[in-house]
Parts: structure tokens; sequence; C-alpha cells
């Protein structure tokens, strides 16, 4: 097996971690932590491959920083969300946002 | 085990980090620890950065998520946990259908990625070093880079204006 099939089966392991924390768990703030570690698996499978694939040119290396920097920015507005519904609501569980609920 | 330039047990050791804190993450029932695990989680990407010859983005890595999101989010933990009494349903009913979709999708990815000759290349490093990267950034990638600094101040308005409290008019 070649280097780049461990470092990409690390980054779909991590992945798929925060994936079932998106899906599974009832805190929003908890919900915002696990995209957060789903970027950074998708940035160590970006950084792999541009560290193993000639044809990369480096791009891959740029577009993790880019991704981090859009990571920051989501995050910001996220919890930002997340604590003006709180100063409404008082709850941060995920399944009582149900006011657009028809 | 990947070879290269580093000992193959430097991967292993990486790899179990990461995968035993992000799953600290998801598990714990503490919302702390979860921050705290995943603080540690970031920590072991940027040294999986580091071991992948990207030394700027593990630093960038460690200053922006270990310094900067991890303190936003452990500020809208403290602003925001329930304080009277932990709450037991910290899973929503949904959670084996969770795992499920999670294990297939990583078996899914694992079988693309293990059928396809991706990794049919040399082990040596062919990142690019930091004149390289810069020279990207400036020259030819130069309309994202712009882009991305509007979409950060963007988010950074927008986010005052969403936690703001609004004044009573008079």
């Amino acid at each position: 097996m070649n280097a780049l099939y461990w470092w990409l089966l690390l980054s779909f392991l991590l992945f798929c971690i925060g994936a079932f924390g998106v899906l599974a768990r009832r805190n929003v703030i908890l919900v915002v932590m696990s995209l957060e570690i789903m970027l950074n698996a998708v940035n160590l499978a970006l950084v792999a491959t541009a560290n193993f694939r000639a044809g990369a040119k480096g791009a891959g290396t740029l577009f993790a920083l880019f991704i981090i920097v859009l990571a920051a920015a989501e995050v910001t507005v996220g919890l930002a969300i997340v604590i003006a519904n709180y100063r409404n609501r008082r709850t941060v569980q995920t399944d009582t946002f149900d006011e657009l609920k028809g | 085990m990947p070879g290269g330039d580093f000992h193959p047990w430097f991967f292993v050791i990486v790899a179990a980090w990461v995968l035993v804190c992000g799953l600290g993450v998801v598990l714990f029932r503490k919302i702390m620890y979860s921050a705290v695990s995943m603080v540690f989680c970031f920590l072991g990407v940027a040294f999986a950065y580091a071991l992948l010859n990207a030394p700027l983005v593990a630093i960038i890595q460690i200053l922006v998520y270990v310094g900067a999101i991890s303190i936003v989010i452990i500020f809208a933990i403290m602003l925001t946990e329930v304080q009277h009494g932990g709450y037991d349903l910290f899973f929503n009913r949904q959670t084996a259908i969770a795992a499920v979709v999670a294990l297939v999708g990583a078996a899914v990815l694992a079988f693309v990625a293990l059928s396809s000759d991706i990794g049919q290349i040399g082990d040596k490093s062919l990142t690019p070093g930091l004149r390289q990267l810069s020279r990207l950034i400036f020259d030819r990638y130069v309309f994202p880079f712009e882009l991305v600094s509007l979409v950060l101040v963007a988010a950074m308005i927008g986010a005052i204006v969403l936690a703001t409290r609004e004044k009573e008019r008079p």
C-alpha cells in the first residue's frame, strides 16, 4: 500500500467521525465543532494529495489555506447565530428549533 | 505504512491521536470536555501537516484553529451552557442511523480510494516550498485571495450585527 492511501484513510475516518457528530448530537455548538472536524479532514486529504501528486503544483496546499480562512468565517457567523438564537429561546438543543415547522 | 522522510511510527502515533481525540469530541457527555478534545484533535492535525512537509499550513492551523476558533467556541459554550443540571439527552433520536451512515460512508470512501489509481505514485514529497507557494498566492490565485479577505470582512461585520443586542427605538 502506498503512503497516500494511509493518509487518505485517516482523512476519511476523521470525516466520518465529524459527520456522525453533526448527525447525532443535540447541542448546536457541538454540531459546529463536528463541522470543524469535517473541514479538517478535507484539509488533510488536500494537503496529503498535494504532497504526493505532481499534478497539483501546490494548489492543494493553497486551497487548504483558503479553507482554513473560510472555516474561521463560518464558525464566526454560525456561533453568532447560535448566540442570537439562545438570547431569544434560552436553548441550544437542535430539536427545539422548530419555529418554522409547518 | 507511509515511509518517506519520517519513521512510520510517527504516522501511527499521529493517526491514533487524531482519531481518539475526534471520537472524544463526538462522544464526551460534557461539552467542555469535547471542546478540549477538539483542541487536541486540531493539534494532531497540525502535526500531520508538519509530517506532510507543509509547515506553513501547520503553523496557520495552530494559529487559526488551536488559537482563534477554539477560543471562540469555548466562549460560545460559556455564554450559552444551561447552568441548572445536566441534560440526559445529549444524543438525538437518529443516533443509530447516524452511526450507520458514518460507517457506510467511511467504507465507501475507502473502497473508492483503494480501487482508484490515485496512490500509484512515488512516496517522495512534492510539496512546493514557501517561495513557490507565495508566488502562487500573489500571482495566479490573487483574485481568490482578495475574495477570501472580502468574505472574512463580511463575516466579521455579519457576526457583529447578529450578536449585538438590538437597542430599543425611541
